[in-house]
């Protein structure tokens, strides 16, 4: 049996955060200078009681509406967040029971970021390909507005919530999802992090408001980004990761029809996409209304690109995922002739 | 460096190697970003944040980018 990307749903917050609101609170910014410099207009923002969870059990329930799914089919459930219900219990298990999943069906978190959905893929096709599961859901979730201080406009302008749930089935078919390309350093865990609040440091009560050198301000219970540094990161391991995972697939550039990279900023996707050499009729950026969303930037991307049309039947899509931890992953899949399951 | 100035959207001629970059109008953590695009793009440099945050002038930033400066490199200071 091999693994197979049948649909892909998403779920977004309602509140739109603009650049125009953004602009009001940040002096010397404009509207138009945050677009310039983001590829972002807009982003949506969870609701103060809303979890990265609701809104994954919320696409989820789209997915499982449109293709008729049969939610006692399910026997396996992946949840990629970092931002996750509790410390403990496991939030996919509070999923498997708000979705009616059956009680037969394993589920787990997986605790990544920008580089998830690629390794959600991973888990998929080994569990499927070594006969463990048969009908799988990976959703995707994740509400980094709760964890960025207003004060930081470095991070407030680029991530937005959202989830995403793909549905991965087993069928009798050449191989649709692989080879796979992986990649950590953790040597980079402190460019991209939120130093308190699991077990190591505590959250601090009543922080200090730390200004930087660029006019950002934050504590150390809210999210930090060396942007500088994540861009050498990416510079440094995407071109790599392309290039292995061609040569492992045995296929030239030219071969692949699409490229959907991490949504990290419009910026560095204009740049990577330049320096690889990539057309731009192959090249997908769906960022503008959503922002950079974390683990489900890549299937909101194919979803838009699917809907626009830059995603056709039978097409060989390169997937690259890359970010906190580091954590780096690439995979090519074959989109089916036929999308309908 | 005149590459460095239509970045930053700063007139030709703003810039001099001895300046400080924090005297250097729209020098922030983004301007970092991009001069590290900048550096990879032109002369297939990839530098580090860190090389950028110990930076003091212009010049130093240039000095990051080793020998493969075009003809236009001043000499560095560091």
């Amino acid at each position: 049996m091999k693994a197979f990307v049948a649909a892909i749903r998403s779920a977004l917050p309602e509140a739109v955060l603009d650049n125009e609101q953004l602009a009001s609170e940040y002096e010397g910014w404009s509207a138009a200078k945050i677009y310039a410099k983001t590829g972002i207009r807009s982003r949506r923002i969870a609701a103060r009681d809303e979890c990265a969870s609701d809104l994954a059990f919320r696409a989820a329930q789209t997915l499982i509406a449109d293709e008729r799914l049969d939610p006692a089919s399910v026997d396996f459930l992946l949840y990629c967040t970092q931002t996750p219900d509790y410390i403990l219990p496991t939030t996919a298990c509070v999923l498997q029971h708000r979705l009616g999943l059956p009680v037969s069906c394993g589920a787990l978190d997986f605790n990544l970021g920008c580089s998830g959905y690629i390794y959600g893929l991973g888990l998929a096709k080994a569990l499927i390909e070594s006969g463990q599961a048969l009908t799988l859901l990976l959703l995707t979730a994740d509400t980094y507005s709760k964890l960025l201080n207003p004060a930081d406009k470095s991070v407030r302008t680029l991530f937005g919530d959202g989830a995403t749930a793909t549905l991965i089935v087993a069928r009798e078919q050449e191989t649709l999802v692989g080879p796979f390309v992986y990649g950590t350093d953790g040597a980079g865990a402190e460019n991209l992090i939120v130093p308190t609040g699991g077990r190591r440091r505590p959250v601090v009560a009543q922080a200090e408001l730390l200004p930087d050198d660029s006019g950002n301000a934050r504590t150390v219970n809210d999210l930090y980004m060396n942007g500088a540094e994540i861009f050498n990161f990416t510079l440094r391991t995407v071109p790599t990761a392309v290039e292995q995972l061609l040569v492992k697939a045995g296929i030239a550039q030219e071969a692949v029809d699409l490229f959907v990279f991490h949504q990290a900023n419009s910026f560095m996707l204009d740049h990577l996409r330049r320096k690889l050499r990539i057309p731009a009729a192959k090249f997908v950026i769906a960022m503008e209304q959503v922002g950079n969303t974390v683990s489900s930037s890549i299937p909101i991307a194919l979803q838009q690109a699917l809907e626009q049309g830059q995603l056709t039947p039978g097409a060989l899509v390169m997937l690259v995922g890359f970010g906190v931890g580091y954590s780096w992953g690439a995979t090519l899949i074959r989109w089916p002739a036929t999308s309908s399951f | 460096m005149r590459a460095l100035e239509g970045q930053l959207e700063l007139p030709e001629g703003t810039l001099n190697g001895n300046q400080a970059l924090a005297d250097v109008e729209g020098w922030d953590s983004l301007a970092a970003v991009l001069f590290i695009a900048l550096a990879d793009e032109q002369v297939g440099v990839i530098v580090s944040g860190d090389q950028i945050a110990k930076s003091k002038t212009l010049d130093d930033l240039l000095s990051l980018l080793g020998d493969k400066l075009t003809p236009e490199r001043p000499r560095s200071t560091s």
